[in-house]
């Protein structure tokens, strides 16, 4: 459906207008059109990269002379363009010396002598003098400054020639490197099954990261690079030939040396250089599985064995990195020697000459000049050559990962039809490498339906399931649907009508959400505007050309108008399977912001009052202390007064706090640091009298100490420092000058750091709780001064990093709990906690606040692969995911077995009344408990699935009742005759459902 | 009321009467020091026992629930500990206590208690002697009871 439609559309569609703006982009704005942009999202919008190998040549230079040759064509030219001026700034010095220093120009004494005549003395093949100007009559000094300034000139506009080939270079390089990187994931995406099997993640991250970095970076050089070194060499190089032939030919001759033997040399650092590569993304390779299985290897203990194998091919990487090194600077050695071994000659050799007469003085200098520039670009010449084998090399590799026999083929535009019809498996079967899992299955089902699938403890219900599905493509025999073989459907289709939902749910770190609409991340918004700009790069560099970030989330397809609808569905699902409270409990724990939910904000703050006298008319009041920005809160932390809101950044998270410049400066402009510093040698002081003893990584420090066991001797030590430094100040006795200069010299009661690792234990402190008596009501008056000095220095030092407790504001830092509650809990009362929660509750009911609340749930991170979430918690995840697509086909293979046998018959039950009338729903079961619960029922045995079976239960018409009378009995009855004589069986079976 | 009046009060305990102050400041300080308002229970017969209390201020009733309504065992006063029976042998609150009057108690947890417990011999020699003592006295009223 998509072809069609997308060829028609190739000059229209939503990228004209942004073609027109940028006419680069014209050329390869070949593919358009909304319907192709899920194909184009997987080969990348160029149609030459749907070709077998996925785009990628079996040349690097082939595949960069396809994507880059207007640029490169343009930057050469403009390298081109460029030598005339350069070959000038080469004849400028001769001309110097011998026009202007040596006086040639006014030989036949002349004072005066023409300068720019626009006559600068080009060679003949060149073309011819232009005097388009006659020139000024200037005397020696001025035609020397005026060469010298020409001179000048030429350097700089050489220099912006040479910005403007590197950057573009660089940017073409970057183009081909995002185009080869977007590609090579493009082509991840169609891995074939036996290929995913052999591939580990973090080598293919490896090589997507780092493996084409260095062909990126040789992208842009790989054609500019011969041809302007080339050029410019052979200009030098042409140049001293003019000069002097001899001298020319003798630096050729040593350039030949250098080009023939250099790289010669350079062979064996490629070979080890392959090695290397291979062996470094096999380390990737290992520390990422071992990474993956750390649990086993703590459980087996094989830490030390592990780090053994690393260690052992971190020496061989180490081993043969030495031996590219030596040989490296070997050849480097070689080259420097060729490359002096020249001036040497230049200077014999051309001296000889200028004395002979035969060459001049500024020739020879300039000969010299000239061969200074040649060796440079000659050396880059050898280096590009090496580069370009090296990169050759690594292309090659990385290509090996991508061949065309380890991708499954592209989707073509095909059928697009519901599922629904006589399903028929015609002799389908599955072959696994050791052996085969399902053999010429051949059976009928009359979709829609609700079919279970009884495992007989071996692989094939699974695999039969995961045939419907199209997880698996059967190595014989075909699934048809009214006669129409599954295949011919599209791709995009089937992944849209077709649901699977197995046994380890796969989910991406993000939200709830995130993770539940990931099915329906389909539809690209047409709306959302994207930068011209953007979109031309993209265009540029085959990657797609979709909005993103952007809403994707196809609502059409979930039967729901926008997002907050979307949103009731999901809760709707996750309410019914069980999982509602625990959203509800995370939207407790989840962020409120502001921006995005204006009116549960405003609703909470309404809430916070409404608290607060509920707890009064209960007489609970002094359960919770409120906060207020004039009061000290007694039953939060010093920190927590002093910041009076919640930090965003980690430099005001706990301790850290006490290292930040701009609380310690409104610390010591309020003279807090002392009493903190005081109120820390209590803590230390305490601490290591009630904690001593104690075995280090005791429960009890974790706990409840402020200082964790291994702190202890550090606070130890920095108490005992105070002593002695107190001590001695009471020897050196006490005048106010004295104890001034001993604070200069560093001699204060702490040094610096001291100090902070001090004032960092109070922070934590709350007197009702820790009960050490170091708060009074002067120092309690005293922070909540400092807080409003805090703020204003936080706000004008303009870091922002605190989220300010504000009574008529969301905090949106901190958790939905607390900004409904807006205090604390006074701890010290007997079932405080119970009780506030319980009024909590009660007023969230009364509110009726839940239904936002569990909202904000959606939020809740799951963690990298949902590890935040039990299993559970996935399982359910990945159903309502699955749900919320409203498939044609759902197919459950082991999807339930995680909630444990209550909770997956109560969803069940919920499946079977949604399914079965427009959907059909699939469901493997591991026994035979749950199936009279179906319309239809396929036993597995063996590699042979048998059926299908209607049995006796409510699922079972009436009409049906002679068929089904005992489930176990006439069953196999069924399934006997169902394998000899698949087609009346089941057509009878399908007549049966009809009716 | 800080730390230093705890260990004061637990010092009274005869149990922990031996036990270094250290130690006992860390028993105040691992443990939470909670009101009770008047008539709030502290726990009841055949809840879990999850926690000992040594009362600081106030006064607590240990009851039964009679046929005629509840039967008062004994009323608690200032450094008595309640509970600590039941957190050692991991059964179910054999009686209700209740505060009479707001109370102060500090609330020492059971794994907490257990925790120190195997930590230092020191405590749980101490808590041992006091177990023999009771058993002796209960012994002694059994041997009363028989002959008289």
């Amino acid at each position: 459906m998509s072809g069609g439609a997308g060829a028609a559309e190739r000059t229209g569609g939503g990228m004209a207008p942004a073609a027109g703006e940028v006419p680069a982009i014209a050329r390869e704005d070949r593919a358009a059109g909304r319907d192709q942009a899920q194909a184009a999202a997987r080969t990348g919008n160029d149609p030459e990269a749907a070709d077998a190998s996925g785009g990628l040549d079996r040349s690097l230079f082939r595949y960069i002379w396809r994507h880059s040759k207007r640029d490169q064509i343009l930057i050469c030219g403009v390298v081109l363009a460029s030598l005339p001026l350069y070959f000038a700034s080469l004849d400028l010095p001769r001309r110097i010396v011998n026009e202007a220093i040596q006086g040639h120009a006014f030989e036949k004494g002349n004072e005066t002598t023409k300068f720019l005549v626009l006559r600068l003395q080009m060679p003949d093949w060149f073309g011819h003098d232009v005097a388009l100007f006659p020139g000024f009559d200037v005397d020696r000094f001025e035609l020397l400054f005026g060469l010298s300034s020409m001179f000048l000139l030429l350097v700089l506009i050489n220099g912006v020639f040479k910005y403007w080939i590197n950057v573009a270079k660089g940017a073409l390089g970057e183009r081909m490197l995002r185009r080869l990187r977007f590609q090579l994931f493009a082509l991840i995406m169609r891995f074939s099954p036996e290929a995913l099997r052999q591939t580990k993640a973090s080598e293919v991250a490896t090589i997507i990261r780092d493996e084409v970095e260095p062909i990126g970076g040789f992208i842009g050089d790989a054609y500019i690079l011969p041809a302007f070194l080339g050029t410019q060499a052979a200009t030098a190089m042409a140049f001293i030939l003019l000069q002097n032939v001899w001298l020319g030919l003798l630096a050729a001759g040593v350039v030949g040396v250098q080009f023939v033997v250099i790289p010669r040399l350079r062979r064996e650092l490629l070979r080890l250089g392959r090695q290397r590569q291979l062996a470094s993304r096999r380390l990737a390779g290992r520390v990422g599985e071992v990474v993956d299985g750390i649990a086993a290897v703590h459980s087996n203990g094989a830490e030390a064995w592990e780090r053994a194998e690393i260690g052992h091919r971190l020496g061989g990487l180490f081993d043969l990195r030495l031996r590219i090194y030596r040989r490296k600077f070997m050849v480097k050695f070689l080259n420097n020697l060729l490359a002096q071994m020249t001036p040497f000659l230049f200077y014999c050799i051309g001296g000889y000459f200028a004395l002979k007469g035969q060459l001049s003085i500024g020739q020879l200098v300039a000969v010299i000049a000239a061969y200074r520039d040649l060796p440079p670009p000659l050396k880059e010449l050898i280096d590009w050559d090496q580069q370009r084998l090296d990169v050759q090399v690594k292309y090659e590799q990385v290509l090996q990962q991508f061949l065309p026999d380890r991708l499954i083929g592209l989707d073509a535009p095909g059928r697009d039809e519901s599922l629904c019809g006589r399903l028929a498996a015609e002799g389908v079967g599955v072959q696994e490498p050791h052996g085969p899992v399902l053999a010429n299955v051949s059976l009928t089902l009359a979709l829609p339906a609700v079919v279970g699938i009884v495992s007989d403890g071996g692989p094939a219900a699974s695999t039969f399931a995961r045939v419907l599905a199209r997880r698996v493509v059967p190595t014989s025999g075909r699934i048809t649907l009214e006669d129409h073989d599954l295949s011919e459907w599209s791709g995009a289709a089937l992944t849209r009508r077709i649901a699977y939902a197995g046994v380890d749910p796969i989910l991406f770190p993000g939200s709830l959400r995130d993770n539940i609409v990931y099915g329906l991340n389909r539809r690209p918004p047409e709306t959302a505007a994207i930068d011209a700009k953007v979109l031309a790069e993209a265009h540029r560099t085959g990657n797609p050309v979709e909005p993103f970030p952007a809403d994707w989330t196809d609502y059409a397809q979930a039967g729901v108008a926008d997002a907050a609808a979307l949103d009731a569905l999901i809760l709707d699902w996750l309410t019914r399977i069980g999982m509602g409270e625990e959203v509800y409990r995370f939207g407790l724990l989840g962020q409120v912001d502001p921006e995005r939910h204006p009116e549960l904000a405003a609703r909470l703050i309404e809430a916070r009052t409404a608290f607060r006298e509920r707890l009064a008319a209960e007489g609970h009041a002094h359960l919770v202390e409120p906060f207020d920005p004039a009061r000290y809160n007694r039953q939060a932390t010093v920190a927590e007064n002093l910041l009076f809101g919640v930090p965003t950044t980690s430099a005001l998270t706990g301790r850290a706090m006490a290292e930040h410049p701009v609380v310690r400066l409104v610390l010591d402009r309020t003279e807090l640091a002392d009493d903190l510093i005081t109120m820390g040698e209590r803590i230390a002081a305490t601490m290591l009298e009630i904690f001593r003893g104690l075995p280090s990584g005791h429960p009890l420090f974790e706990q409840f100490s402020f200082l964790s066991a291994d702190e202890l001797p550090e606070y130890e030590a920095i108490l005992a420092r105070r002593t002695a430094t107190e001590a001695s100040a009471e020897r050196h006795g006490g005048s106010a000058l004295n104890r001034i200069r001993r604070r200069w010299i560093g001699l204060g009661r702490y040094g610096s750091a001291d100090a902070t690792r001090l004032i960092a234990l109070p922070l934590a402190y709350i007197e009702p709780r820790h009960r050490l008596g170091l708060i009074d009501d002067a120092f309690r008056d005293r922070v909540v001064e400092a807080r409003t000095q805090l703020r204003t220095a936080l706000d004008e030092a303009g870091m922002g990093g605190v989220d300010f407790y504000d009574p008529d504001q969301v905090c949106a830092a901190a958790p939905l709990r607390d900004n409904l509650l807006f205090g604390r809990i006074n701890q010290s009362v007997a079932d405080a906690v119970e009780t506030v929660t319980a009024t909590g509750t009660a007023l969230v009911q009364e509110m009726q606040l839940a239904p936002a609340i569990t909202r904000v749930g959606l939020d809740h991170q799951v963690g990298p692969e949902g590890r935040f979430l039990s299993s559970v918690q996935r399982a359910v995840v990945s159903l309502v995911r699955a749900l919320i697509r409203r498939p044609d086909l759902l197919v459950l293979d082991g999807a339930l077995s995680p909630m444990g046998e209550n909770r997956a018959r109560t969803v069940l039950g919920l499946l079977l009344e949604r399914f079965g009338r427009e959907n059909s729903l699939v469901v493997v079961l591991p026994n035979d408990r749950l199936a009279d619960r179906f319309e239809l029922v396929l036993r597995a045995a063996g590699t042979q699935i048998h059926g299908p079976e209607r049995p006796a239960g409510p699922a079972a018409s009436p009409a049906d009742a002679p068929a089904g009378a005992g489930a176990a009995g006439p069953a196999a009855a069924v399934s006997g005759r169902a394998e000899d004589e698949t087609g009346p069986e089941s057509a009878r079976v399908e007549q049966d459902v009809k009716a | 009321m800080t730390l230093e009046t705890e260990v004061q009060s637990l010092r009274q305990v005869p149990m922990f009467r031996e036990v270094d102050p250290a130690r006992l400041k860390l028993l105040a300080f691992t443990s939470e020091r909670v009101h009770f308002a008047d008539g709030q229970r502290f726990f009841d017969r055949g809840d879990a026992a999850d926690a000992a209390y040594l009362i600081l201020e106030g006064e607590a009733a240990v009851t039964l629930d009679g046929p005629q309504g509840p039967i008062r065992l004994a009323l608690l006063g200032a450094n008595a500990l309640v509970g600590e029976m039941g957190i050692l042998a991991d059964q179910p609150r054999s009686a209700t206590v209740t505060a009479v009057v707001p109370t102060t108690a500090l609330r020492i947890d059971r794994r907490v208690f257990l925790e120190l417990l195997s930590q230092f011999p020191q405590i749980a020699i101490a808590v041992m002697r006091e177990l023999a003592h009771r058993l002796e006295m209960t012994n002694q009223q059994l041997a009363q009871m028989r002959t008289g």
